[in-house]
């Protein structure tokens, strides 16, 4: 039994509003040519001026060239019409305010500076599905490579450079794949508020990742990153103008996280409707408000670190080369003290989505709602005193190792609480066996894979052994391969009917998962069998021992990468032509599924007031 | 078997859902503040860049590098690849001025102090003009700061020196982590001009009035951590430099 | 009220379990003795030791997550396109979450202890008085020098006699090398400007791999290379064999 809140008859009524200004416009299209625009002025001024025959020429003409593009592309996009009018004293109207959250202007407002939160949040949808692709056909690159030993597709340095550009792809690709659409599209309407607390703030940072991204791919064309991702000081003094674009292309990110992390936090602090008191909000918005602030403490470490790397490579300053007084391990501490609680970031949202999933799928309360809130909040507390465990072999500290190694293994216990809750919320549960219900019992068989290596990964003598070798790459590509992307898919079959109206695709959906889940086992069981017989990382190619591992690797690869592609073919035939769900498909009782679908401009004509939790699917409670 | 009530007010659509300034303020305030957090993330780990470098003083080079005299990169302008450069040396720089860089401090400082100002003749004594002028007069100060930080700029001390081949003008690591302070502490200050000019345009227009007076304190109460963040940097840099 | 079929189907459940558990812990024991290079030192063995004793700890654990899933995958699951009834709201359990939350504890702590415990035996640095060698890696070679009577040796390949206790010091010319020994356990960067210590004492005679784990370039996958525990004598003999400057 549900109750939806439908908007009195006549709601939405003039055609085309009058507000906007110059926001009528602009699009992606112009943001593109305010890039490339400016990138090109950027770029001649900086030919001109600089001495070609310096050793940083290179670094300083793509750096500025990089300012340029994100500038002219904000400037081109309308991000910057708000700072301008407020400057002047031009204040937004209503009809501007109208017009900017896209009113009337049907699909076109997809492709604009568009501040509702829910055409953000399918903007997130496409942005995350681009740099999934775009690393995952960087991922078959690499594993058509390593399919056996010895070289041959391609040569040392694409391939050097093709597996860092696939790892940061990957990264930015799920820091944002729950939080970017489900954050922006769900969440607000879960506390029962119109729209985000600052909604031009939240197209700011959608469309400054869509600049990054930019810069990022930039990269492949100039020589590519062939350093690593975690671009260590200091062979990044052996790194091309690809460098300059990844540094800049982080800075650029750094904002973006920043303000979406301001924008969650201060809509689930300030922008609750009456009665919905924090112990009654949904438990995803309280992992998206501490996923928010943990990026909020991490992302200002990336932001400098890549601004020092930059300086160094342009200015010649020292803050990592010895010869003036700089340390190289100086880098990779500012580097993981963003790295670690980062990892974080990008798993509590896909596992809050998962708790949510969990009730709603079982019929059942969110087992010991308090716990889960604790082990999230605990995560992110303990998860920015761990950073060093990834510097335990570089001989930095030896002392601080046994310190280390107890706050990283301290976190096994929050980890171990998620599964408290999941299990808890599951056990005597009535599962509905639809298809986020597939991607959630896969997280949960994922998980302890991921979760328990990763207790091996942290004692420093097994460490000693296995860091640098495929065992850690196995163990990290299931946390995010095996776990957050099963729950980040879970979330996409679970909301896409609130998005669109229509279900995924179940039968594509259901083979795209036992695909998947075979092939994330196939190929990174492979993987950890080929770091037990020592194989490191990074490898552009390798010896006979582990040829037999790897070419299982590669097959498993093929066979996620069907897997995905069932999904993609799922997604694009259930947009149009899948069956219709509904307003609310799951009998579920967050606010959003209270609302129609899609969902009106505002979200709410009349504001609800809350008097419970979510939770109640009808049966008695139980005192246990 | 709901939990919502729907029996509340309904507003019109198109007049739009208003809200009144507290909650707008309160919201706002709450966004700046979190904002200052992720600034003060920032400047920590600027600080224990330069304690950690200072600390370590690697091979010596906090404030030295091995170089050659003199302090354009013109002068060897016609040699080819470090041929007929004299034998290089172990150049040391000295710290910068550190009156200079209180000098700048107080400038900021001062700024923050007439926001101040500003905003009270607009809370407590409901004067829009006077706080118009008070804006002006701080920004003005602030671009003041601003152009005395790019000559600070101007002197952080430089070593020539060749590195792989080819030669170039570089900093030690004391000069690189005052560089960064400074770079930073101008980013800042445009901000806060940009700010500035935004309050003296919209008081003197009228868009900022006496009701909107918690815009003037939301700007304030960033221009004062700015201030703070200035000392703070002067306070460490002057005191804790050289190494004996 | 426990019903036959609930009491058979619970049964099941701690069968899977307990079935589960010793497949992990049998994969525990196997996994490293037949994919991992051969033990050749002390800090190997104890590795090898560790990762059989940790997931032995974790093996219940894992089982019981996925005994748990599976019973529900077989007895709770409804298909087809009617919602579910609504299950017994069950918020809380305070016993379970306490003991859960317990046993996360208590299994933290003895991982922690035997970790510390393993790490302070090993560490400290070499005691006796070991044989130090001189590691340098660059763009893509590693280099051994060792003392020998005020000489420097210098090699290509990375001889050591048996059961005498070794001390690697090791740096690089140019970027951030890693020294590995699967074999024996133990790995330290390498890095410009610092030297950095590991130290182990082989105890088998036989040849083992020195291998980069740090990414270092463009041939970083082809900086390896070998060497050989042998008896002292022959190792002395070799060294003996060796050019070398003063």
């Amino acid at each position: 039994m549900t109750t939806t809140l439908t908007s009195p008859a006549g709601a939405s009524l003039a055609p085309a509003s009058t507000g906007g200004g110059l926001a009528r416009k602009q699009n992606f299209l112009t943001g593109i040519i305010g890039g490339f625009v400016f990138g090109f002025i950027a770029w001649a001024l900086s030919h001109h001026f600089f001495d070609n025959t310096s050793r940083s020429y290179s670094d300083l003409v793509t750096t500025f060239t990089s300012i340029g593009w994100m500038f002219g592309f904000w400037l081109g996009i309308g991000a910057l019409n708000g700072p301008f009018a407020w400057l002047i004293g031009s204040d937004q109207t209503r009809a501007d305010q109208l017009y900017y959250a896209g009113e009337n202007q049907g699909k076109v407002r997809y492709w604009k500076y568009c501040t509702d939160h829910k055409v953000v949040g399918v903007q997130y949808i496409i942005m995350t599905m681009v740099l999934l692709g775009a690393g995952g056909l960087m991922a078959m690159g690499i594993r058509t490579e390593l399919v056996a030993p010895g070289t041959h597709f391609v040569n040392q340095q694409v391939y050097n450079g093709l597996i860092a550009v696939h790892g940061m792809l990957m990264i930015l690709a799920l820091i944002v794949a729950v939080a970017g659409p489900w954050a922006n599209f769900v969440l607000p309407i879960m506390c029962g508020a119109r729209d985000m607390a600052f909604p031009r703030l939240n197209a700011l940072s959608l469309w400054t990742l869509v600049s990054a991204a930019f810069l990022l791919l930039s990269t492949l064309a100039v020589g590519s990153l062939p350093v690593g991702w975690v671009v260590l000081a200091p062979i990044t003094n052996q790194a091309g103008p690809g460098m300059d674009f990844f540094a800049m292309a982080i800075v650029v990110f750094s904002v973006s996280t920043t303000v979406a992390g301001v924008n969650t936090i201060c809509t689930v602090m300030t922008m609750r409707t009456k009665g919905m008191t924090l112990s009654r909000l949904p438990i995803f918005v309280w992992g998206s408000m501490i996923a928010a602030a943990l990026g909020l403490y991490a992302f200002p470490y990336f932001f400098l670190v890549e601004t020092l790397q930059l300086l160094d490579r342009t200015e010649s300053t020292s803050f990592f080369s010895a010869a003036g007084g700089g340390e190289g391990w100086l880098q990779a501490n500012l580097f993981w003290l963003m790295g670690h609680p980062e990892v974080y970031v990008i798993l509590i949202p896909a596992v809050a989505a998962l708790f949510e999933i969990a009730s709603v799928m079982s019929r059942k309360p969110v087992f010991s709602y308090r716990t889960a809130i604790g082990g999230m909040a605990g995560l992110a507390g303990l998860s920015i005193l761990v950073w060093a465990h990834h510097m335990f072999t570089t001989g930095w500290a030896p002392t601080l190792g046994g310190p280390f190694m107890v706050t990283t293994e301290l976190i096994s216990i929050p980890t171990g609480v998620f599964f408290l809750v999941l299990v808890g919320t599951l056990w005597r549960g009535h599962i509905w066996m639809k298809l986020p219900t597939y991607w959630m019992f896969g997280f949960i068989a994922n998980f302890i894979i991921a979760g328990i290596t990763g207790i091996y990964l942290s004692d420093i003598p097994i460490d000693n052994e296995f860091h640098g070798t495929m065992f850690v790459t196995a163990h990290f590509h299931y946390v995010f391969v095996g776990s957050v992307l099963f729950g980040a898919i879970a979330a996409l079959a679970f909301w896409y009917p609130k998005v669109t109206g229509r279900y995924l695709d179940e039968k594509l959906g259901r083979i795209s998962f036992w695909l998947t889940f075979a092939g994330v086992q196939i190929t990174f069981m492979a993987m950890f069998v080929s770091g037990l017989k020592g194989m490191p990382r990074r490898y552009a190619s390798y010896s006979m021992l582990f040829e037999h591992s790897n070419f299982v690797t590669t097959v498993g690869a093929y066979t996620i990468m069907a897997g995905m592609l069932v999904l993609l073919g799922a997604l694009i035939t259930s947009w149009n032509k899948g069956e219709a769900s509904g307003p609310n498909p799951w009998h579920a009782n967050s606010l959003e599924w209270m609302v129609p679908t899609p969902p009106p401009l505002e979200n709410f004509d009349v504001l609800p007031v809350i008097t419970s939790d979510p939770y109640n699917y009808g049966e008695e409670k139980v005192n246990s | 078997m709901s939990h919502v009530d729907t029996h509340s007010e309904v507003h019109g659509h198109d007049e739009g859902h208003h809200e009144p300034p507290e909650v707008v303020d309160g919201r706002q305030r709450m966004a700046i503040w979190i904002f200052i957090f992720g600034d003060v993330i920032v400047l920590s780990a600027m600080l224990f860049t330069y304690l950690y470098l200072r600390g370590l003083n690697v091979g010596g080079h906090w404030m030295s590098m091995w170089g050659f005299q003199g302090k354009s990169y013109a002068q060897y302008e016609n040699l080819a690849n470090g041929s007929g450069l004299p034998a290089a040396t172990l150049i040391h720089i000295k710290p910068m001025s550190a009156s200079f860089s209180w000098l700048v401090t107080g400038v900021t400082a001062l700024s923050a102090l007439v926001v101040i100002f500003a905003e009270r003749a607009l809370r407590v004594a409901k004067n829009v003009r006077g706080f118009a002028s008070l804006s002006a007069i701080a920004t003005i100060i602030a671009v003041v700061s601003c152009v005395l930080s790019v000559v600070q700029l101007h002197h952080i001390p430089q070593i020539f020196t060749a590195n792989n081949d080819s030669q170039v003008m570089a900093y030690t690591a004391y000069s690189s982590v005052m560089m960064i302070f400074i770079g930073s502490s101008l980013v800042h200050l445009a901000i806060l001009v940009f700010l500035g000019l935004g309050l003296t345009i919209r008081a003197s227009r009228g868009v900022l009035n006496v009701e909107k007076w918690y815009q003037a304190r939301l700007v304030r109460l960033f221009w004062v951590w700015v201030a703070v963040t200035a000392v703070i940097v002067s306070a460490l840099t002057t005191t804790i430099n050289t190494i004996h | 009220m426990m019903t036959t079929n609930n009491k058979k189907s619970l049964r099941l459940f701690f069968i899977g379990w307990v079935l589960l558990t010793a497949l992990f812990v049998v994969i525990g024991f196997v996994a490293p003795h037949h994919w991992m290079p051969r033990v050749m030192s002390p800090q190997e063995h104890m590795t090898v030791v560790t990762i059989i004793l940790f997931t032995a700890l974790a093996a219940p654990v894992a089982a019981g997550v996925y005994a748990v899933a599976l019973h529900l995958l077989r007895h709770q699951t409804f298909r087809g396109n009617d919602v579910p009834p609504a299950a017994p709201a069950v918020r809380e359990n305070s016993v379970l979450t306490v003991s859960w939350l317990a046993t996360s504890v208590l299994l933290t702590v003895v991982v922690l202890v035997w970790g510390l415990g393993v790490l302070a035996a090993d560490d400290g640095g070499a005691t006796t008085n070991p044989l130090v060698v001189k590691v340098t890696g660059q763009q893509w070679l590693w280099s051994f020098a060792y003392e020998d009577n005020g000489k420097l040796v210098e090699s290509n390949t990375l001889n050591l006699p048996e059961n005498r206790e070794v001390e690697f010091e090791v740096t690089s010319e140019d970027v951030t090398h890693g020294f590995w020994i699967p074999q024996m356990g133990i790995q330290v960067d390498a890095n410009v400007g610092e030297i950095t210590k590991i130290h182990t004492t082989p105890n088998q005679l036989g040849g083992f791999d020195v291998r980069c784990t740090q990414f270092c370039g463009l041939n970083h996958a082809f900086m390896v290379t070998t060497g050989d525990v042998m008896t002292r004598q022959q190792f002395n003999s070799w060294l003996a064999a060796q050019p070398s400057r003063s």
